[in-house]
């Protein structure tokens, strides 16, 4: 059966209805949200309220977070003092804007799903705020995968989508002692691992202005990226009449994210 | 210049606006940059200087900026307001090229324009956090803050170094050269710093604002200058 995943919404309402209205033509019934309902974009509360009302299963993202906890992310996850202080000035005004009922359904959001061996999560099962990128260290992208005990590990936060299968893997333990005589070796050999990102609703950063989501058939295991055209000058519209900095229109409108990915983007704040 | 085997003069000469295609004031960052690069270089607005240096073999180069071709080619076709204010200086030149016309020069750099809007913003004093220049330099460029048809500017950075960048919308791609000289990391550097845009619908407030965001206050310049003192303080040898 095909189910859809869909992530980093980031209060960009005109993409969340076109990705919603493309995902209902198919007919599929299951959608899971990664999370990052808000931040950035002009309609925080709608989009969080069109979640909400279609009973959509969602963990919590890292803005989601940082909303109900407040900034827990230093310069550090910044790749400049402009994208900080841009970050910084997007996460007050959705403060702001945030009912209390919006920012409690927020707080009650699980940092994981899971079904049977399929995982959800925003960044990785370590944290809403570690991005797995595509050309992450092989190791490390199935050590993620194998601790979290999954078989496919389905995340979003870094707007790029992609589908990394990770093919005869294995792990080598060697126990060494103090002396540095080669005591004893263990190798545990794994099946097939599959990491899947759906890309970003509302902030896509893959080159292009459209809106991306993935679908994922739970009896062949096959994954298909999905890219959706939406109306981009409606939600520019909508950032410049809630006052939001201009350039976040410009951005967006022209397939840019609203801040730069940091240079080492799999560095977690730790603060 | 630089294969230029004798003396090297410059001169900048003051362009006039008409019909809605506004000139930028002489901000000194073309001097400024070939000062550095050239420390010999003539002053020529200085008039002393200009006349002292029509005797060797000079190479002069005049920037004029103008926006439409003379109606006559050679010397005949130069403004006359030009041709006075050369004369003030005692210069007399024997050729008149112009950019579009001419051959000699690159017809790429040439540019049409029926209004043209123009900002400059002095940034002296002014240090940048290095990675959010490179954004607010990419967003002027590329239309955030209107259409740049030409941009320039003289940038600080914390570690001392000063960056001449350059933009014009008919090449591929912007310019971005060190300048030789470079300050002490000891607080904020005394050299020019400026920026120059020209262009159509330019929004000097927002880019103002965005680049207020990107300027290091004492503290942050001085957590980045204090480690850069203590390395040039381990490189000197003690006696």
């Amino acid at each position: 059966m095909n189910h859809a995943i869909i992530s980093c919404l980031h209060a960009n309402l005109p993409a969340a209805e076109a990705v919603l209205n493309d995902i209902d033509r198919q007919g599929i019934g299951t959608i899971t949200c990664l999370g990052d309902l808000v931040g950035y974009g002009p309609q925080p509360n709608e989009v969080v309220e069109l979640i909400r009302k279609r009973g959509i299963a969602t963990c919590q993202g890292c803005w989601d977070e940082d909303i109900i906890d407040g900034l827990n992310a230093c310069e550090c996850s910044y790749p400049s003092q402009l994208a900080e202080r841009r970050g910084h000035l997007a996460h007050q005004w959705t403060d702001d804007q945030l009912t209390d009922e919006n920012k409690s359904f927020l707080a009650s959001l699980p940092t994981s799903l899971r079904r049977d061996r399929l995982l959800f999560v925003h960044g990785s099962p370590n944290s809403q705020h570690e991005y797995l990128l595509p050309d992450m260290d092989a190791f490390a992208a199935l050590e993620r995968v194998e601790t979290a005990g999954a078989d496919i590990l389905f995340c979003g936060h870094t707007h790029q989508p992609y589908v990394r299968e990770l093919r005869d893997g294995s792990i080598r333990v060697r126990l060494q002692n103090a002396d540095h005589e080669c005591d004893q070796g263990e190798e545990l050999t794994l099946p097939m691992r599959k990491i899947v990102n759906a890309g970003s609703v509302g902030e896509p950063r893959h080159g292009s202005t459209n809106a991306t989501y993935v679908i994922h058939n739970d009896a062949t295991d096959e994954v298909e990226i999905k890219e959706v055209p939406y109306d981009v000058d409606r939600t520019c519209q909508a950032i410049v009449e809630a006052g939001l900095p201009k350039v976040f229109a410009w951005r967006l409108s022209h397939g840019f994210e609203f801040a730069e990915q940091a240079e080492d983007a799999s560095h977690v704040c730790e603060r | 210049m630089r294969s230029h085997q004798g003396k090297c003069g410059y001169l900048r000469l003051d362009g006039y606006s008409s019909n809605g295609l506004e000139q930028v004031s002489n901000s000194g960052i073309d001097k400024t940059f070939l000062k550095d690069q050239f420390p010999e270089l003539i002053d020529l607005s200085d008039s002393h200087h200009a006349s002292r240096s029509q005797q060797g073999d000079l190479l002069a180069l005049i920037e004029l900026p103008q926006f439409q071709a003379p109606q006559h080619a050679g010397l005949t076709g130069m403004d006359p307001r030009v041709k006075n204010q050369l004369e003030a200086l005692q210069l007399h030149p024997d050729r008149h090229l112009h950019f579009g016309r001419d051959p000699e020069l690159p017809n790429k750099d040439t540019l049409e324009f029926k209004k043209l809007e123009s900002f400059s913003l002095s940034l002296n004093a002014s240090v940048w956090d290095p990675p959010s220049l490179n954004t607010l330099w990419f967003e002027l460029v590329n239309g955030a803050y209107g259409d740049v048809y030409r941009a320039k500017a003289l940038m600080n950075l914390p570690d001392g170094r000063s960056m001449f960048f350059n933009w014009i919308v008919s090449q591929e791609s912007s310019q971005f050269l060190p300048l030789e000289e470079i300050s002490a990391p000891n607080g904020r550097p005394a050299s020019l710093s400026e920026l120059v845009v020209q262009g159509k619908h330019l929004d000097g407030l927002r880019i103002q604002s965005t680049i207020d965001l990107c300027l290091l206050n004492d503290a942050v310049l001085e957590m980045h200058q204090m480690p850069l003192r203590d390395r040039q303080k381990e490189a000197i040898p003690s006696t």
